[in-house]
């Protein structure tokens, strides 16, 4: 299969998918109850300068006076000019809000990703290679442990433990020196205790492979074994599975990032959603999906990096 | 690589119920235990006793009361007894749409194939908790956002599952003796596919059921879950962190049912038990 | 000089003894063949030479290597000559090359990291090694591009790059087509005449005896015979090895003359198929009638099996039709598979099976104990699932169960493919004089031309060249 149909793929399950998200942001905003424009004249010129005026401008210019599938029409154009519309909170823009924050939960999520696999990878080769020995037995218990914890509790754990009881690290906020360690840590844990199974996993399967065996028989020592041949075939599903991981990951960023007041996307949505935000709501879903599947997109690509059997079919 | 498949001793054959999944189904049991028995020896979870809040465990209260004066026990019993009818309610809807949708892709193939794929295509570039926020805000506080977000995220994962497996057990010979043969797709489906895939199914299952705990804490923990007072696990813990240092068993008490109830999912899964 | 000596080497799972002690010598520019059935401990045999034994169980005795003594149970040691004097010729060879790395690579690595050769050399000695093997224009292929002849001749040159002398075969010509049987045994014979030394394992008379040199026989972990192949091979002393030479289709004798034509039964008109963009067969033309007992020869990958499976009605071709004759129901139609193992639901037993086929088509399950009685099937084995039952076993249930619809025509698409040469032989008399007696038409596919001569009186042979 070539790259480019693949890549069609992603991008034609990118616009389904902003296409669901928004029409059910559009129904969801339908829902709330009270008069829409005077809710987003509210949002857009603060709640003292709300006039009947303002909010019959609003109503023309979002359609809200319209049959249902004609607003709704006008609501998707706007989507698909990128007009990702105004908070109803604060009146900003709410495409360069989510800009800002989305610097700071890549910085998170980049951390997190970093941490997993410096922590994943050596451990599950050292348990792939000698497999049922202390190191494969003692990762299982504590990937076990580590995928039983939701982030959320693992980041109560670190806060408890490293800031409140030994004051080492700031538990909230970003300003500080050393505030990322944390989040950072909660997230990564919680994603070396998966990976390191995959991992463990890759490596014990290309170890029973027959390929394997004929490398050490044609004299190969062990060491040139795992890097010429182990390595590169475990990395094949270790980086296919890497995409379930992300979901791990965005789902973990949204909730780390309340539990530590992390000014990012996922601390934002949590917001919009207590305040009924529904551009806010809706910009926030569809940046995190949309990075979702761009990032599968390039796993996509990484696995043919990787494995030139998909380039040259037989 | 070299064998002698019928002559060696079979070293590698193991049965089901290992020691690993006997300690998860034990540890599930005493979480469900846990859940129901408290209906008759507790206190209501609802009643508040101002007079009486963050006590500390005794013979009246065995965990002791939170800071409403309410029995800790009782409402840590009624979270789990609420987190695992949830839990089980979504897993059985997902299986369920899952299996049938996979088994008519399977069969079925053309256009109901692709029509079906694409949709679970779509469902699984955005990540569970996703859906789940974004059903939520449609009515915050409400049970039903909750599962029908949970289901609808869930079932694509018996769907691709199924319609692999069952794709391959149909291009097997059995199947195609079977037909050859004139037996019926209804029962080359009870007799030949569902044994084949009913393996899949169930630790799926097992595996969704954990996933569907998380989702529940996690929503309820960053506030756009189920709304106070309902006693529900994640939204207890963030209640009670606040009192972590006068009273850590209201922290403690729902995040040990918590973590136990998972630790015993992933034991009866069978993780790791990848053979060595 | 002597290459190989083995002494009384044995093998041991706990207190049960898989091996009892065998001894041998094999000088340099020789071979030795172990020949037997699966089951037998050949393969066991080798691996113990290796060093390479499963977990858990034991090897006692020696191994010599020209001058050198190991002890068989300490593997660290020989270890360290895989290689450089131990080499594996490992079977379905296809699997035996990593997948992502290429074909001339593979090879090179042995000259830079064993030989400790620079990369610039042992890459252009890596490339004469192949052209050597006819695979010049292979030097950056990867594997899956190569055909299963190709992969073999690769890893023969990566087995004998990093010098080793000593070469252990495990079945070489497993999943060939009988076409590159001779091209293997020409390679191997050529490792010799280049001063090496062979320890072959094979199941295929045929093999041994193109080999020459000593041959062993074995059966049940047990030595039956011994003794140079030429003499052995022609005048067996054991009943054992008499039978095994006999199963080899090579001496069975051939087909008699059709019989009368019966019924016409099916007739197919110019049929073409094509698959993966490669022409299989185009206006072909066919009937069969009653009695009749046609085999489909060819390479994999001819087409012979579609084209069963189009006159069955499980594929359609491209272009042409099949007809039934008068008043069959596609139920006349049924096929024996390959792997008769898979042919049956995993989770029923056998006894469920066969009754839910006789309740379906309203027959007597007294039909089921006449044809086991005809086909040699014990009572004892309906209660099992297919797991627990052999292939010799399966295949004949799946043709009690094929007869229990009172078919016009059985294709058997390879339908002994998994079983050893002696059952082999029982299989397939049993099937012909079966069909013979119930007068139904049978269609034999498979790759080897002495089957298809044995038992069949037609034969067609894909691809369809000279018609």
């Amino acid at each position: 299969m070539k790259l480019a149909p693949i890549l069609l793929r992603r991008l034609i399950q990118a616009v389904l998918v902003a296409l669901v998200i928004s029409t059910l942001a559009f129904f969801l905003m339908r829902s709330l109850p009270g008069d829409m424009a005077f809710r987003v004249a509210a949002g857009r010129y603060g709640p003292d300068m709300v006039s009947v005026a303002a909010a019959e401008a609003v109503r023309a210019e979002l359609g809200l006076g319209r049959p249902m599938l004609e607003a709704l029409g006008i609501w998707l154009g706007r989507l698909a000019s990128f007009d990702l519309g105004v908070s109803f909170v604060n009146g900003g823009s709410v495409a360069a809000q989510l800009g800002h924050e989305l610097g700071y939960t890549l910085r998170l999520a980049c951390a997190a990703a970093v941490a997993a696999f410096i922590i994943a990878v050596p451990v599950g080769v050292a348990a792939g290679s000698r497999p049922g020995g202390l190191m494969d037995r003692g990762s299982l218990v504590v990937s076990v442990i580590l995928r039983s914890v939701p982030p959320f509790l693992m980041g109560l754990v670190l806060i408890i433990v490293f800031s409140l009881q030994l004051q080492w690290l700031p538990s909230a906020g970003y300003e500080n020196r050393g505030s990322d360690i944390l989040p950072a840590l909660t997230l990564g844990l919680g994603l070396a205790g998966p990976m390191s199974r995959i991992v463990r996993e890759a490596v014990f399967q290309v170890r029973s492979q027959p390929f394997h065996l004929f490398a050490r028989t044609k004299g190969l020592g062990a060491r040139a074994v795992m890097l010429r041949h182990t390595l590169r075939n475990a990395a094949v599903p270790v980086v296919a599975y890497s995409g379930t991981q992300l979901a791990l990951l965005i789902e973990g960023v949204v909730v780390v990032e309340s539990l530590f007041s992390w000014p990012g996307i996922g601390h934002a949505l949590v917001h919009a959603i207590f305040a009924r935000d529904v551009p806010m709501i809706q910009g926030a879903i569809l940046v995190m999906s949309l990075g979702y599947v761009a990032l599968n997109a390039l796993i996509d690509i990484a696995v043919r990096v990787i494995d030139p059997r998909v380039e040259e079919p037989a | 690589m070299i064998t002698d498949d019928d002559f060696l001793p079979d070293l590698a054959e193991r049965p089901w119920l290992t020691r690993q999944r006997q300690l998860g189904i034990a540890i599930l049991v005493l979480v469900l235990l846990f859940a129901v028995v408290p209906i008759v020896t507790a206190p209501d979870p609802r009643v508040q006793d101002l007079t009486r809040v963050l006590q500390s465990p005794d013979a009246l209260h065995l965990l002791g009361t939170d800071q409403l004066g309410r029995d800790v026990l009782a409402r840590v019993s009624a979270g789990a007894r609420l987190t695992c009818g949830l839990a089980l309610l979504c897993v059985l809807t997902a299986a369920c749409i899952g299996s049938a949708a996979g088994l008519a892709a399977a069969w079925c193939g053309g256009w109901v194939n692709r029509t079906l794929a694409t949709v679970a295509d779509m469902i699984l570039a955005v990540p569970v908790l996703l859906i789940v926020l974004l059903l939520v805000a449609f009515a915050p506080g409400h049970l039903l956002p909750i599962y029908l977000a949970l289901a609808l995220s869930m079932w694509v994962e018996y769907f691709r599952l199924v319609r692999a497996h069952a794709l391959r057990v149909l291009a097997s010979p059995h199947v195609e003796s079977a037909r050859l043969l004139g037996f019926s797709p209804a029962y080359v489906t009870r007799w030949h596919l569902w044994p084949e895939l009913a393996p899949y199914v169930g630790s799926v299952m097992v595996m969704g059921t954990a996933t569907a705990v998380l989702a529940l804490a996690a929503v309820g923990f960053v506030g756009t879950g189920l709304r106070p007072p309902t006693a529900e696990l994640g939204l207890m813990m963030s209640e009670s962190f606040a009192y972590w240092r006068d009273a850590p068993w209201l922290l403690l008490s729902p995040v040990a049912v918590l973590v136990a109830g998972v630790v015993g999912l992933a034991l009866t899964t069978g993780l790791g038990e990848d053979r060595p | 000089m002597n290459a190989l000596t083995v002494e009384n080497l044995s093998i041991r799972h706990q207190d049960q003894i898989l091996l009892e002690p065998v001894s041998f010598t094999v000088g340099a520019g020789q071979c030795i063949v172990v020949l037997g059935e699966s089951g037998s401990g050949k393969s066991l045999l080798a691996q113990a030479i290796l060093g390479l034994l499963p977990h858990g169980l034991a090897a006692d005795g020696s191994v010599i290597l020209k001058d050198q003594r190991f002890d068989a149970g300490d593997t660290a040691l020989r270890r360290q000559r895989w290689g450089r004097e131990l080499g594996l010729l490992p079977q379905e060879p296809w699997r035996a090359l990593n997948p992502t790395m290429r074909i001339g690579d593979q090879v090179a690595e042995v000259h830079a990291l064993v030989r400790g050769r620079p990369w610039a050399e042992a890459r252009s000695t890596a490339r004469a090694a192949l052209a050597d093997m006819g695979l010049a224009d292979e030097y950056r292929s990867l594997p899956h591009r190569l055909s299963g002849g190709m992969a073999q001749r690769a890893t023969l040159a990566a087995a004998r790059a990093g010098g080793a002398s000593i070469l252990i075969a495990d079945e070489p010509t497993k999943g060939l087509d009988i076409a590159l049987r001779s091209r293997v045994v020409d390679d191997l014979k050529s490792v010799m005449v280049a001063g090496g030394t062979l320890f072959v394992i094979t199941h295929d008379v045929q093999v041994a005896r193109d080999l020459g040199g000593e041959v062993i026989v074995m059966r049940g972990g047990q030595l039956m015979e011994r003794g140079p192949g030429d003499t052995l091979l022609t005048a067996p002393a054991s009943a054992y090895t008499r039978e095994l030479l006999a199963a080899d289709p090579a001496s069975w004798p051939t087909a008699a003359a059709p019989p009368a034509h019966g019924d016409m039964i099916l007739a197919a008109t110019d049929l073409a198929k094509t698959y993966d963009g490669k022409q299989l067969f185009a206006g072909l033309d066919l009937s069969l009638s009653r009695g009749d007992r046609v085999a489909f020869v060819g390479a994999s990958g001819s087409g012979k099996s579609t084209l069963g499976d189009i006159l069955i009605g499980v594929r359609k071709p491209d272009r042409g039709s099949v007809r039934r004759g008068g008043g069959l129901s596609a139920l006349a139609f049924q096929k024996l598979h390959q792997d008769p193992g898979a042919a049956f639901a995993p989770s029923l037993s056998l006894a469920r099976a066969l009754n839910d086929a006789v309740r379906l088509h309203g027959r007597k399950w007294q039909d089921v104990r006449q044809w086991m009685r005809r086909l040699g099937l014990s009572e004892s084995l309906l209660p099992r699932k297919p797991a627990a039952l052999s292939s010799g076993e399966l295949q004949r249930f799946a043709l009690l169960r094929i007869l229990l619809v009172r078919p016009a025509l059985i294709f058997a698409d390879e339908p002994t493919s998994r079983l050893d040469p002696i059952n082999q032989r029982r299989a397939l008399e049993l099937l012909a004089e079966v069909a013979a007696e119930e007068n139904i038409a049978l269609l034999l596919v498979t790759h080897d031309p002495d089957v298809a001569r044995a038992i069949a009186p037609l034969r067609l042979h894909l691809p369809l060249t000279a018609q």
